[in-house]
């Protein structure tokens, strides 16, 4: 037996089982108190810790709250429909949790009690981090069709096949926006990718990192149905979608499942683009990179939270014609500028090269966003209105 | 669709000053915090309000004094039912939309507050799982008998029984309902009085009237004797026989 | 953007078989604004079909109002449309003021105008937000709107103590006086308002999604709108200025100078339908100004008598509401009870053109028109 990789295994894994699921109870209630000011509201503000059996508690502006939902939900009665498919109904939501979990492995949280080479996640260092990735999370799709199908309800079925179209769409974007990176970087292996980028050189900082990094936010907010694409689980139109039927423990796993696949996705976004763990004082404390790793993470979830409490969602076709007509041209051109790019900065060293080859990347970037987008904006036009006395 | 217009980032703009806002400008929170009993206890199950808490807690919590709920049966100062406004004339009872009043007069009459003895409800029921707060049999009853309360907590664990509320529970008395609504009260009271003032005034004037009368009543009479003694005929010119003008309505004035 | 698919004839072939898919969405659906069921036929996500299903919330308002005096349905016609009470019991009054003469005083009109006017404010404000809830907006526009809607509803309340089911209106005025202060609160409120509807419309009215969402979709033509005596803010949308305010002059309405919006184009899909709806807030807030400076102290209530009981007469009142014209048809036999009672609800007639605008739809599309008519059922069920 290997004792020592043994031992690098539960290191590497059993942080990322303590870290992400209590950040998850913790983003449930930012989420929830930041959305409710967002709205005017306090939020969550009662549940605390009880001190004594009769009265009194600490209140900790409703920082209970997860607790207690988890509490709610564990205890609530598991019901599955008449005529559903018992074992998929089951299956399904275990499936939408386990890549999730799975992909937090590849991300390069580098923890310093890791002794590895490179001082990085040993135990998980894989050539392939990135396409590996992005197979996992494609099963999460089956995971949501599944509920939808064996849920035996329309409403669950309309979710599960709106659910397929969208992350089977959505999927190539942000499949094709991650190929820059890796092409500038030469690796699949996200410790390389994250050690391309020390220092200042994060590739958001880049034209065709910029265009990369927003095609591929806007494409995870589509892979992991949060609105303004949460057409899986519109509650105005399909109730809930393919969890509709879903109660108590089972919906719990698919809301973990959803809030992990979250941090996976924002996880990789931060790798590609934002630097990994790099900011101000890594260099001389290694630790902090987790830190900021972890931060970044929770800015882009914080941006998510914003985005959901300000914008309605899109329609289907509207939701499909913006995969296929928008996002896609613009990344398949976004790899070209990103090769253009790095030829021009290869064969002439200088700062004026690299001005003009950033300044005119740039341009050529928001000339096809425009031109795209005049071609596929639909009837929007302004309308008229007049008064009667 | 497009979404290079910008509007998505002003309403996002939007967000976040509403988000930054809420916490430093009070103004803008849509929501207020629910006013718990000043000791922050909680209620621990459904039904478990005292009456008298219940009624304290509608005094100090959110509700105006403009709000109205439930009606109310009044009494002035004293045992309750030895001041009780109602007299069971049923208006309110016939009246009422959803038919959630139920009343049945005494057998006997009863002297209140140093009127004419009336008759006073022995059972008055209001099934308040049924009324839907019109304030319509305020507005009928001449007596000034039934009012809006503002008390809300009426949760009970009994659907039926604890629903309806009897004579007794209704029964509140006018300082309470000074409390609960001051200016209402106050211009009520203020009614009241001048009602009774003029009716007063009204009552005296009849009597004077009267006393008169009677004084040329006995004039005319001894004249008359007078005459009839000097043997003449002559009749009395008036016959000023002015009755107070509302005996019935005087009785019932309280 | 809408699929263009007019034929909807299914495929079949031999080895497939295709069904349309039905779904009854409702009565017990998120979006349908009460108790109300669309039978929907689905080709994929493309209506098909549609059957609007009501009448669960049916409790026999005409007939009950036919068995009890006058007065005592006025608190049931508060439930009519839940939101709008006081322009209810304007109808309401308007007509029973039309069998017997009765001269209503000065104050009392104003301040009905001043209730009605809030009225509209407040049906428009949370209509407006519940349509962006409708189009999946996680209910940020409708929590602002409960928030502009609260102020108002306060001042229901201290006027007429209670906040929704207001019960305010009588016979020849008003049921008592609104409280001391009352005029400077209602200033207040109205004079914030516009600052409101900024921020509001920056919210809403450029966001691109709710654009491409709502163009285009649920068009209801001018000539349709007409044949089907549509009316409110949804005729208007059509491209037909028409208002009743403008029309009947009920009240004293000929005194205020406000204009009518009305959509230029004919278009009248769910975006003219919101913004005309967004335009009629701001001319609200100017009636509400000129009433406010208008109004003198002095009596709110006509000498009615304490009976109501009208000769033999028929009358119709009817204002419009912010929903659409709301009348009320009466038929007094010299009793104290009308012989005939009956609501002109315009939620329920608005709601007929409902399948003509679904059908070639989507599903999502369907959730919006719906929204966009501005249905309560209380009144559509009665």
């Amino acid at each position: 037996m290997n004792w020592e990789l043994i031992g690098d295994i539960l290191l590497a894994t059993v942080p990322l089982l303590v870290i992400f699921p209590s950040m998850f109870a913790l983003t449930t209630w930012v989420e929830r108190k930041a959305l409710a000011r967002i709205q005017n509201r306090i939020g969550p503000n009662k549940v605390g810790v009880p001190l004594t059996p009769y009265g009194g508690r600490l209140s900790l502006f409703g920082l209970g709250q997860p607790a207690a939902d988890g509490i709610k939900m564990l205890f609530k009665e598991n019901i599955v429909p008449t005529g559903a498919d018992r074992l998929f109904h089951l299956l399904a939501p275990i499936l939408s949790l386990i890549p999730a979990m799975l992909v937090l492995c590849f991300l390069p949280l580098e923890f310093p009690w890791l002794n590895g080479e490179q001082n990085s996640v040993k135990a998980f260092m894989l050539d392939g981090a990135v396409i590996f990735f992005f197979a996992i999370t494609g099963l999460n799709t089956l995971a949501v069709f599944m509920a939808g199908w064996a849920s035996r309800n329309k409403y669950s079925l309309l979710g599960g096949m709106r659910a397929i179209a969208q992350m089977v769409s959505y999927e190539i974007p942000l499949v094709l926006s991650a190929v820059v990176v890796v092409m500038i970087v030469g690796s699949l292996n996200a410790a390389e990718i994250a050690e391309a980028q020390a220092g200042w050189n994060w590739y958001v900082f880049q034209p065709w990192g910029l265009a990369a990094f927003v095609i591929f936010f806007i494409a995870a907010l589509a892979e992991t149905n949060r609105s303004p694409f949460d057409l899986p689980e519109a509650e105005s139109e399909i109730i809930a979608g393919y969890f509709t039927e879903y109660s108590g423990f089972k919906f719990a796993l698919f809301f973990l499942g959803e809030y992990i696949a979250m941090f996976a996705i924002s996880g990789l976004a931060v790798t590609l683009f934002l630097g990994a763990g790099g900011g101000p004082g890594v260099e001389a404390l290694p630790w902090l990179k987790v830190i900021w790793f972890l931060a970044k993470v929770c800015i882009l979830i914080g941006v998510m939270i914003w985005l959901r409490g300000t914008l309605p969602r899109l329609r289907v076709d509207q939701l499909m014609g913006f995969a296929w007509k928008f996002l896609l041209p613009l990344s398949i051109l976004n790899i070209f500028i990103a090769g253009f790019a790095w030829h021009a900065k290869n064969a002439n060293e200088g700062t004026a090269v690299s001005v003009i080859v950033w300044v005119s990347a740039l341009i050529t970037l928001y000339a096809a966003a425009k031109g795209l987008d005049r071609v596929n904006r639909a009837k929007v036009k302004p309308r008229a209105y007049q008064y009667g006395e | 669709m497009s979404l290079l217009g910008g509007g998505i980032f002003k309403g996002m703009a939007v967000t976040l000053r509403n988000f930054v806002g809420s916490y430093f400008d009070k103004e803008r929170l849509t929501t207020k915090e629910y006013a718990w009993r000043n000791d922050d206890k909680l209620p621990e199950r459904a039904g478990d309000y005292p009456k008298e808490e219940a009624e304290q807690l509608s005094d100090t919590t959110t509700v105006t004094h403009y709000s109205r709920n439930f009606p109310m049966l009044l009494h002035d100062e004293g045992e309750p039912m030895d001041t009780v406004r109602c007299v069971a004339c049923q208006i309110c009872e016939r009246e009422c939309p959803p038919q959630c009043i139920y009343i049945e007069k005494s057998k006997d009459k009863k002297e209140r507050g140093g009127n004419k003895a009336q008759f006073y409800p022995a059972t008055f029921d209001i099934d308040v799982s049924v009324c839907m707060s019109c304030q319509i049999c305020v507005e009928v009853c001449p007596f000034d008998a039934i009012v809006m309360n503002s008390q809300f907590e009426l949760s009970t664990p009994d659907r039926f029984g604890g629903l309806l509320l009897r004579r007794d529970d209704l029964l509140k008395s006018n300082d309470y309902y000074h409390k609960i609504h001051p200016e209402e009260a106050a211009a009520r009271d203020k009614r009241i009085a001048d009602e009774k003032a003029a009716k007063e005034a009204k009552k005296k004037a009849a009597e004077e009237a009267k006393k008169k009368a009677a004084e040329a009543k006995a004039k005319a009479e001894a004249k008359a004797k007078a005459k009839e003694e000097m043997g003449g005929i002559e009749k009395p010119t008036e016959t000023p026989d002015t009755p107070p003008a509302d005996t019935k309505k005087e009785g019932n004035a309280e | 953007m809408t699929a263009a698919a007019p034929n909807y004839e299914l495929i079949q072939q031999d080895d497939l078989e295709t069904s349309l898919l039905e779904v009854s969405m409702g009565p017990h659906h998120p979006s349908t604004h009460g108790v109300f069921r669309m039978d929907v036929k689905l080709d994929g996500e493309t209506v098909v079909d549609l059957k609007p299903v009501f009448g669960y919330l049916h409790r026999n308002h005409e007939k009950l109002a036919e068995s009890m005096s006058y007065l005592a349905s006025m608190p049931f016609t508060d439930r009519l449309d839940y939101f709008n009470s006081m322009t209810n019991n304007w109808a309401y009054a308007l007509a029973a003021e039309q069998l017997i003469e009765i001269e209503i005083p000065e104050r009392a009109e104003y301040l009905r105008v001043i209730m009605s006017e809030l009225t509209r404010l407040v049906n428009h404000v949370s209509l407006v937000g519940f349509f962006v809830n409708d189009l999946g907006a996680l209910g940020t526009p409708l929590l602002y709107a409960f928030r502009e809607r609260e102020k108002i509803l306060d001042l229901f309340e201290q006027a007429s103590g209670a906040r929704m089911m207001c019960n305010y209106f009588r016979f020849g005025g008003l049921r008592c006086d609104v409280p001391e202060g009352w005029l400077d609160r209602t200033r207040e409120v109205v004079d914030r308002f516009p600052k409101f509807l900024d921020e509001y419309e920056k919210l809403l009215c450029e966001n691109e999604i709710i654009l491409s969402r709502t163009q285009d979709v649920g068009n209801l033509s001018k000539e349709l709108a007409i044949s089907a005596g549509i009316t409110g803010p949804m005729l208007r949308a059509s491209g037909v200025n028409y208002d009743i305010r403008k029309v009947d002059n009920y009240g004293i309405y000929d005194r205020f100078k406000f204009r009518v919006p009305y959509s230029k184009g004919e278009v009248g899909d769910c975006y003219d339908r919101f913004m005309v709806r967004m335009l009629e807030m701001r001319e609200s807030i100017e009636i509400l100004k000129q009433a406010l400076d208008g109004i003198e102290s002095g009596p709110i209530m006509g000498n009615a008598g304490k009976v109501f009981k009208p000769a033999k007469a028929e009358a119709y009142g009817r204002v419009e509401a912010p929903k659409g014209e709301l009348g009320f048809y009466l038929v007094a036999d010299g009793t104290t009870q009308p012989y005939r009672y009956r609501v002109r609800p315009p939620s329920f007639i608005n709601l007929t053109v409902l399948q003509d605008m679904c059908i070639g739809q989507q599903v999502a599309d369907a959730v919006i028109i719906l929204g966009s008519i501005d249905i309560v059922l209380g009144e559509v069920d009665r």
